[in-house]
């Protein structure tokens, strides 16, 4: 039993930062029906970010999010108004290639600027933990990470359903078209919801730093990760998103436990591909003929 | 003049030039270069049966090439069965496993395809890596010596030059073109193409959609599969990342992207691109270029750095060609020397 427990608070610790990132490709797609291929990689845009603020600044990785956060929408935004913007209007193959293309492009720059070795970034609570009780405990930098990813994900709803700008994205999500009629800019909210994509990935990849390698080609994992959450949460959906990254993560620990580390990706895999197969629209999304 | 038999008397010049090539290029480097070139052409025509002319853009045909180098070099490895004989093995095992990949992922559609497709070539190659006793898992195989070519008693060859690799690799390419012309000339290319057109209407045609798409996955994971073979007794080393991994994926796409999707020169035209541009990375050609003309101090800290760094980075130059072939000529080389061609005759009428 504690092993079980132990799992799945482990499961949705780290859920929680998937969440993160899911919300972040999900926002993209449902603005612009643009899959971005380079999700991962902007977060490991983002772990670099921070792992150098900490090493040439010494500002700790939960605290620099405040400087990554901002930082990262800048970058999202600019690659949105240079490239993105300008295939909007093409195949959807020539834009998940336009993306590909990119995410290439960012990973090997960071090679060749960190060559590929693995970097650590040890803080003094890295390998800390917190005794719950009934043989089962957390780890301090994830619990910590999962109590921020909760707070910017409930600041993120806040901001989608309360402000102007927010509503204005949501709308240009629904209908792109009559978002323009109605005066929206629909420009504008495309390279804010890149941006906040992109924020969104960048926050995730600082907050994982601490626990995790840091290497150029960390970035394709994620961004398989990304898809698998948001298409099990429905694509464009944010709640989906939020549901499908803590089950992922709670998937993911427990088929470690129960059947083999190794294995645990193709578990995630195969459930990815029977929602394709059965349940295409996701658990939260509309289903599109 | 008739154009068509200028065409083919350029063609079998070309053919014949490229036939006795061993005989006067003696440099191993040379012929490993013509290798990789074949290997680029066979692995970029393979894939563009599928996707260029079916229209359904697989970011997963690494699981091809994949099956295919692994089977035979898996059958050879622990087994003694010779490649000519494995080589066929990995073909079967392909065609099983097309048909799987078909059967799951050509019910989805555009996005949903790709994902699927992706999703099916990391289950291998994440099954490579935890299935050890089969495949050795993340070491990988190697092949010490490969058993020489013998029909009876008579040694045809036994692969201890580049030779041996350079027809084996020319065959593999007249046969990828040779297939692809068949399709396009043929009632099943017409039907691909109407596939990639518009979906519905085709259906709605009569074209069995799933039928034709799964003709056209199988036709090319085959080819991949002879591709992926040949590149693992060439290389004698296969392992999980250099055969499955999604780079392999993205690599044999972006031949037909930026030669130009659905055409049959296309993927000759990104190989002749794409081959030496990631060579000179690789073997530091550049560098030394820059160091030659004078730009780049070869003991300066920049020189240094980009003689330790640059030949890891050709994939970067994967990443910058993609990008501007999609920004600028989403058509790829050939569609963007078609438009030229058509805007000259237009202005000379």
């Amino acid at each position: 039993m504690a092993v079980f427990l132990q799992s799945l608070i482990s499961g949705i610790l780290i859920g929680g930062v998937y969440a993160l990132i899911g919300i972040g490709l999900t926002l993209i797609f449902g603005v612009m029906r643009v899959i971005n291929f380079a999700h991962g990689d902007i977060l490991m845009v983002g772990m670099y970010l921070t792992y150098m603020i900490f090493t040439l600044l010494g500002i700790d990785p939960f605290v620099s999010v405040l400087i990554t956060f901002p930082l990262m929408f800048l970058f999202g935004g600019a690659l949105q108004k240079v490239f993105i913007n300008r295939v909007l209007d093409a195949l959807a193959q020539n834009q998940i290639l336009l993306t590909i293309g990119l995410g290439l492009i960012m990973s090997n720059t960071v090679m060749l600027i960190f060559t590929s070795d693995y970097k650590i970034l040890t803080t003094s609570y890295s390998s800390a933990t917190i005794k719950v009780g009934g043989g089962v405990s957390v780890s301090t930098p994830l619990l910590i990470s999962f109590l921020i990813t909760a707070a910017i994900t409930a600041a993120l709803y806040w901001f989608l359903l309360k402000t102007d700008t927010g509503q204005a994205i949501r709308a240009t999500a629904q209908d792109r078209d009559a978002a323009q009629l109605m005066g929206i800019n629909v420009k504008r909210m495309s390279i804010i919801a890149f941006g906040l994509g992109s924020a969104l990935a960048g926050t995730a990849g600082a907050l994982i730093s601490p626990t995790y390698y840091i290497f150029p080609q960390v970035g394709s994992v994620f961004t398989l990760k990304a898809f698998v959450i948001t298409v099990l949460g429905g694509m464009g959906s944010v709640v989906g998103a939020t549901l499908g990254g803590v089950l992922i993560g709670i998937t993911e620990s427990m088929s470690a436990v129960y059947i083999s580390s190794g294995w645990k990706d193709v578990v995630v895999f195969v459930l990815f591909l029977l929602v394709l197969l059965f349940k295409p629209s996701g658990l939260m999304g509309k289903s599109r003929t | 003049m008739n154009n068509s038999i200028l065409k083919s008397a350029l063609i079998a010049l070309l053919l014949a030039g490229l036939l006795i090539v061993p005989r006067f290029v003696e440099s191993p480097y040379a012929l490993h270069m013509m290798i990789l070139l074949f290997m680029s052409v066979a692995q970029g025509q393979s894939w563009n049966i599928l996707g260029g002319y079916a229209g359904q853009h697989s970011v997963g045909h690494a699981a091809y090439f994949g099956v295919g180098a692994y089977t035979t070099m898996m059958l050879m490895h622990s087994k003694g069965v010779v490649p000519w004989v494995g080589v066929w093995a990995g073909v079967a095992a392909v065609i099983v496993v097309a048909l799987i990949i078909g059967s799951i992922c050509f019910r989805l559609r555009g996005p949903y395809f790709v994902l699927a497709s992706i999703a099916v070539a990391e289950i291998m190659r994440l099954s490579a890596i935890n299935l050890t006793p089969l495949t050795n898992g993340a070491e990988g195989i190697l092949a010490t010596e490969i058993p020489a070519f013998k029909i009876g008693a008579t040694v045809i060859t036994d692969f201890v030059t580049k030779v041996p690799f350079y027809y084996i690799g020319l065959f593999l390419v007249l046969l990828t073109l040779g297939v692809t012309y068949w399709v396009q000339h043929s009632k099943l290319g017409y039907f691909f193409q109407a596939i990639r057109e518009d979906q519905d209407a085709a259906h709605s045609l009569g074209i069995n959609i799933a039928l034709y798409k799964n003709i056209g996955l199988v036709i090319s994971a085959v080819l991949t599969s002879l591709a992926g073979s040949f590149y693992g007794i060439y290389v004698g080393f296969v392992d999980p990342p250099t055969v499955l991994g999604l780079d392999v994926s993205v690599q044999i796409m972006l031949i037909c992207i930026i030669g130009g999707m659905g055409t049959i020169w296309g993927p000759v035209l990104g190989s002749l691109i794409l081959v030496p541009l990631s060579e000179a990375l690789r073997s530091n050609m550049i560098t030394d270029l820059l160091v030659k003309i004078g730009m780049v101090n070869a003991d300066s800290k920049i020189g240094l750095f980009l003689k330790e760094n640059l030949s890891h980075a050709h994939v970067l130059l994967y990443g910058i060609l993609v990008v501007l072939v999609i920004l600028f000529m989403p058509d790829g080389l050939m569609g963007f020397v078609k438009k030229l061609a058509l805007r000259r005759k237009r202005e000379a009428v």
